[in-house]
């Protein structure tokens, strides 16, 4: 078969983005010297914030996976006034600049907001702690999450249900029959979506806490007081390790797909 | 016939906006982008001055980008960012990241001193006073906080504050005690970050430059000129405070000595619009220019403006030598 035009047009455009994506990562991960990454991953602050990096993304997950699952389901099942609308509002947290993202947590989370009165009453702190990275991060990663779920939902065929509900099933044990061995994969998905998302944010979590220190806000900090030299090994550390994670995570799901 | 007035017109107008095009420029010496890396403390009476600057030269568009004043000096010399122009809040980090590398001269243009700034939710902001300050921070509950020493001079200098209060009040411990009312999670990158935690009630009570709290309308509490390092004469008094910051490298820490709150600018070497940042010092650095809107913006300039030396004067461009003296 004689290829067209257009099949090279899609063959250089895929390349210049390969090269436009790998270029400069590849220049980050290969500038610092072993010996430089040696010592910064015997650096307990950089392992403290890769890990609490890790950790704070995978708890944001897991609370839009616990609490956004059912809103997911909602709307991939039903039709109701309005709906467009909280669609709408779940893409709010994606078009918001990040620093804005920050300003508007911490302005509720003060004491001059009556919310913010009722948490310092209950002790919980939100400047400067986990409590508030992890609400950050999940209030960036949860669109992910929900849009993620929702198309997986969709894809099952409610008629699947309506036989499961037919023959006595509950809606909730429906849900764990049916429902959640069609679409676990779009969940997943979903979760990874959300924590990559979660991993990689720095401007809202700055301005909430900059101590205790995530990753991002650390090779911030590296930078300002010393310089690329001693930012780079630490952004090498963080781009491996969370490229390492989110590929075990994508061949686990691939590798089902293949069983299936 | 029509046509031929319609051209006649046509080309009359084109004359004309020829004309103005090329009369503009020869108004107009400079004209380009300047380029500004300043402490976010100047941000206020910077936009101010890019106003009122671009208004006499309507050519020239004032890029400011505002950060901590260690900052600034690492986008010019890791970065490599192009800038002409540094102002840093305090002199001694042009003296230390910039000359001789990436710039010759440091002037020194104008003063400030260190207030604690509260709001009237802040928590006991009924009794804080100029007598009562530092028990209240050491209160229990209290929350207060200063910009990263090792990012901003103001978080250095406010630890200083806190040392020289220790010395002048007489009460050995208050230094340490105070510290350790102060989690790490209360330090910012940059002192003006504070001002917002103020605001959303975040924060209680966060150490400024009288020119920031006076600019966003905070309350504040003046010290006395022992310890708000706003006064030169008693910069004996301010070098018994030593803070340490970071070194060069993670895990190396030098030693910072107190002294007066002085602001540094300086030109970057291969500054890419020269003509026009000379122009922009010129403005800055007049007592009827630049220096008036700092003094109306509660941070006091020099007049005339000041450099170390004679060797250094004598490198300075030559349209800002008059505005200048030599004064250690």
């Amino acid at each position: 078969m004689k290829r067209e035009p257009f099949f090279w047009v899609s063959i250089s455009c895929g390349i210049v983005i390969m090269a436009f994506i790998l270029l400069p990562l590849i220049q980050l991960l290969t500038s610092p010297s072993v010996g430089m990454l040696r010592e910064s991953i015997g650096d307990r602050d950089v392992v403290r914030s890769i890990w609490l990096s890790i950790y704070t993304a995978g708890l944001a997950a897991l609370i839009s996976f616990v609490f956004g699952t059912p809103l997911a389901y909602l709307l991939a099942r039903y039709d109701f006034r309005g709906k467009r609308l909280v669609e709408g509002i779940i893409d709010l947290p994606i078009a918001i600049p990040h620093p804005v993202v920050g300003i508007a947590i911490l302005s509720v989370a003060g004491k001059n907001h009556f919310f913010g009165q009722i948490l310092a009453e209950l002790g919980v702190r939100i400047m400067g702690s986990v409590t508030g990275i992890v609400t950050v991060l999940t209030f960036v990663g949860i669109p992910f999450y929900l849009n993620a779920a929702k198309a997986g939902f969709e894809a099952v065929s409610p008629r699947l249900e309506r036989v499961s509900r037919s023959l006595g099933a509950s809606m909730f044990g429906t849900f764990v029959r049916i429902t959640f061995p069609l679409a676990w994969r779009s969940m997943l998905i979903g979760i990874i979506m959300c924590s990559a998302r979660a991993i990689s944010e720095f401007g809202a979590v700055v301005i909430v806490a900059y101590h205790p220190m995530i990753a991002p806000v650390l090779i911030y900090e590296r930078f300002e007081a010393y310089g690329l030299k001693y930012s780079q090994p630490v952004a090498v550390w963080l781009v491996s390790i969370s490229l390492i994670l989110f590929l075990l995570l994508r061949i686990l799901t691939l590798h089902k797909v293949e069983e299936q | 016939m029509r046509a031929a007035i319609l051209f006649r017109w046509t080309w009359c107008a084109m004359v004309a906006i020829i004309l103005i095009l090329t009369q503009g420029q020869a108004f107009a010496e400079v004209s380009g982008k300047i380029v500004i890396f300043n402490a976010g403390s100047l941000t206020i009476p910077l936009a101010q001055m890019e106003k009122e600057f671009e208004a006499n030269y309507p050519q020239v568009d004032v890029l400011r980008e505002a950060a901590g004043s260690q900052k600034c000096a690492r986008k010019i010399s890791d970065l490599k960012k192009p800038c002409d122009i540094m102002a840093s809040a305090d002199y001694k980090v042009i003296d230390k990241l910039l000359i001789p590398n990436y710039a010759d001269w440091n002037i020194r243009f104008a003063t400030n001193q260190l207030v604690l700034c509260y709001t009237d939710k802040s928590k006991y902001a009924g009794e804080v006073n100029a007598k009562n300050w530092y028990e209240i921070l050491a209160r229990k509950g209290v929350i207060w906080g200063h910009s990263e020493p090792n990012l901003d001079p103001c978080g250095y200098r406010a630890l200083m504050v806190l040392q020289l209060a220790e010395k002048y009040y007489k009460i050995p411990g208050l230094y340490a005690r105070l510290v350790a009312n102060r989690p790490k999670e209360n330090i910012r990158p940059k002192s003006v970050e504070l001002v917002s935690l103020l605001q959303t009630g975040n924060m209680d009570y966060a150490w400024e430059y009288l020119s920031v709290a006076v600019q966003h309308g905070l309350k504040y509490i003046l010290l006395p000129d022992q310890i708000n390092l706003g006064n030169y004469r008693f910069d004996e008094f301010y070098s018994q405070a030593v803070v340490k910051v970071t070194g060069k490298k993670p895990g190396t820490f030098m030693d910072m000595k107190g002294g007066s709150v002085t602001y540094g600018i300086t030109m970057i070497k291969d500054a890419p619009n020269r003509e026009a940042a000379i122009a922009f010092l010129k403005y800055m650095l007049d007592p009827q220019g630049g220096l008036k809107i700092l003094k109306n913006q509660g941070q006091p300039p020099f007049v005339p403006c000041r450099v170390p030396t004679g060797a250094m004067k004598s490198s300075l461009p030559e349209p800002l030598k008059d505005l200048v003296e030599v004064k250690d």
